[in-house]
């Protein structure tokens, strides 16, 4: 709609001024809370404005423990995050891939029930499955550890299917092409198959990635030890003291700083990300 | 530089369907080789089988006299070009044409070597950086051709290779690859559909009609002397005009009752189809074989093309006259068919009467 009426020019961009607003306000507030002491967001008024509590706060939430029951820094949460994150979308990836290109590229028996096997658990997520789940995890001796936050999640029928669908629309001649260039199949995989479905895979682990860092009821599960706590669950548990005044201001900093690595991810592969959902250069 | 020979070759596919029943075919080291025939004639069924990319259920494929039916691809020493090229996007021409001989295991300064001599050759030695998507058909159309010559394979093969191109670039595609292939002396079998490109390329063509090979030989044999009505109507442009026609005590009679006869000197008696190309008629003042009313007319400059049909027949008919002509639509055109440009096929058998 290309047209020139200054009447519509102004409604749109108040309707657009206000989405922003709507968004980007609790962010405010939360950039803002984080400046001023502990009480001041408890007493009632909602500061707008930016307070002199703000080296304070960052400091400690960083560097000493963030407080409210949580006595780890938040950069070991980050870091907790980041790896279980990190885990799980490079695993999916890794297993989906695997698992598509057999079932695209191979005749075997029982293929297409393999894949309606995989294409099942969609209907399975954690969240359904998640006390047979946490006795597997509890007796394979991986509760607070790496492995037990990121190994169940990293099974994904959705990521599968995707590469699936990515191999599928993957020219015949060029398979045939490659046969006849002498690529078997382990070489066809790594110099064709990957480097025609790299914007598809970026794609997905921004996607995947996104998945991994907000995991929540996963990782409040089956992390006892401090060690191993995730920014977004430890967010919860800050809010829930039993006793005593909340800090919000710290509790403020720590959300800022989860979701800043999500943001870092979707603006660095923003191109990527488009690309792979949108076209593909074949 | 190698002989294919393909022993009764045929494809069946597992439910039953008989794809190619029995392909018999010599091709003589260092020959060019045409499949042609219309969409769904199994021509390009036939290639993939030689290449290995279907597999061969009867007969047997032999390369200078090596069984390959159960080969690989790769291990044929074959080389393919593809319909629409199938070069890999994401590498650069250089990549694309190196790719073979990289899996085979040669090192790099050979690799670098072949792709620059295949490349000079082909004239895209300031193309080897680029990307595919950045070259224009043609282009893309040599680099297919450049990575089945850098292996130097035994067979040359091709997959209607210049159906994507346009009517210009495709001519002169023609001739660059009969150079080549002169050039090279690889053996070669090229699938096409578009007869012109057959008769221009082939050393011999093979007529491929429904999986059989109806006939094969050299371009001009198979316009002078087509086997079958369906090899005489697919060879030659405009296309043979074929009538169903009875032949008995030295006469052809075309049409039945309301149409004419001529006389034939010929021992057949029975139904026939007659035909005659649209060239061999000619136009006459007196002494007419018969008269054609004109329902079209096409000029092109250097020939004329005219379309009409003789009263009685249900077949049309098509005229071929060099230079511009002008009929009026819907007069009569007298015309005679010298018997020596006559091509009788028997009717119940198909077959050509000599």
């Amino acid at each position: 709609m290309i047209e020139n009426r200054p009447w519509l020019t102004f409604i749109s961009h108040c309707v657009l001024i206000i989405g922003v607003i709507v968004v980007a306000l609790p962010i405010w507030v939360a950039v803002v809370a984080s400046t001023h002491p502990a009480e001041a967001f408890g007493q009632g008024s909602i500061p707008l404005w930016f307070g002199n509590y703000a080296t304070e706060t960052w400091q400690r939430v960083l560097f000493s423990a963030a407080g409210n029951g949580v006595d780890v820094p938040v950069w070991r949460m980050m870091l907790n995050s980041l790896i279980m994150a990190l885990s799980i979308a490079l695993g999916k990836i890794a297993i989906s891939l695997i698992s598509a290109y057999a079932i695209v590229f191979f005749r075997f028996p029982l293929r297409s029930f393999c894949f309606w096997l995989i294409f099942m658990t969609l209907m399975l997520p954690v969240e359904v499955r998640i006390l047979p789940t946490y006795e597997v995890v509890a007796k394979l001796n991986l509760l607070n550890s790496y492995t037990g936050l990121a190994l169940p999640l990293i099974a994904s029928a959705t990521a599968t299917f995707l590469f699936r669908q990515a191999f599928m629309a993957m020219p015949g001649e060029l398979v045939e092409a490659a046969r006849m260039d002498g690529a078997g199949p382990v070489r066809f995989f790594f110099d064709i198959l990957l480097p025609l479905t790299r914007t598809n895979i970026a794609a997905l682990f921004v996607i995947l990635f996104i998945y991994g860092w907000n995991q929540y009821l996963w990782p409040l599960l089956i992390t006892t030890d401090d060690a191993y706590y995730t920014l977004v669950m430890s967010i919860k548990r800050m809010v829930s003291v039993a006793d005593g005044a909340i800090e919000w201001n710290s509790i403020m900093a720590t959300t800022i700083l989860a979701m800043l690595p999500p943001v870092a991810v979707v603006i660095g592969m923003q191109k990527m990300f488009v690309k792979g959902l949108v076209d593909s250069e074949k | 530089m190698a002989a294919v020979v393909l022993n009764k070759v045929g494809k069946k596919y597992p439910n039953g369907f008989h794809a190619i029943p029995a392909v018999d075919l010599d091709i003589k080291d260092g020959e060019f080789i045409v499949l042609v025939g219309p969409s769904g004639c199994g021509k390009s069924t036939l290639l993939r089988m030689v290449a290995g990319l279907e597999t061969i259920t009867d007969g047997e494929l032999t390369i200078n006299g090596k069984r390959m039916n159960e080969k690989e691809p790769a291990d044929r020493d074959i080389a393919m070009v593809f319909q629409s090229y199938a070069l890999y996007p994401h590498m650069t021409v250089a990549g694309n044409m190196g790719y073979g001989l990289k899996n085979r295991g040669v090192d790099k300064d050979t690799i670098e070597q072949k792709v620059n001599d295949v490349a000079t050759m082909l004239d895209l030695s300031h193309l080897l950086d680029r990307k595919p998507r950045m070259l224009s058909g043609g282009q893309r159309q040599r680099v297919a051709m450049g990575r089945a010559m850098v292996r130097d394979p035994q067979v040359f093969l091709f997959d209607e290779p210049l159906s994507n191109l346009d009517a210009k670039l495709r001519v002169q595609m023609r001739v660059e690859i009969r150079q080549l292939q002169k050039k090279l002396g690889t053996t070669t079998l090229y699938v096409t559909h578009d007869q012109v490109e057959a008769m221009t390329l082939a050393d011999r063509l093979v007529v491929l009609n429904q999986g059989h090979a109806e006939q094969i030989g050299s371009p001009l044999e198979l316009y002078d002397k087509p086997a079958t009505p369906f090899v005489a109507a697919f060879i030659g442009s405009p296309s043979m005009n074929l009538f169903s026609a009875t032949l008995e005590s030295n006469k052809l009679n075309i049409g039945g009752d309301s149409g004419f006869s001529l006389a034939a000197d010929h021992e057949f008696e029975g139904s026939v189809v007659w035909g005659i190309r649209p060239e061999h008629l000619v136009v006459c003042e007196q002494n007419e074989d018969f008269k054609i009313r004109v329902k079209a007319v096409e000029s092109l400059g250097a020939e004329t093309l005219i379309y009409g049909a003789i009263e009685g027949v249900e077949e049309e008919l098509v005229l071929r006259l060099s230079g511009p002509h002008q009929p009026e639509i819907n007069s009569d055109i007298c015309l005679q068919a010298p018997q020596e440009k006559w091509h009788l096929f028997d009717a119940n058998t198909q077959q050509r009467l000599s």
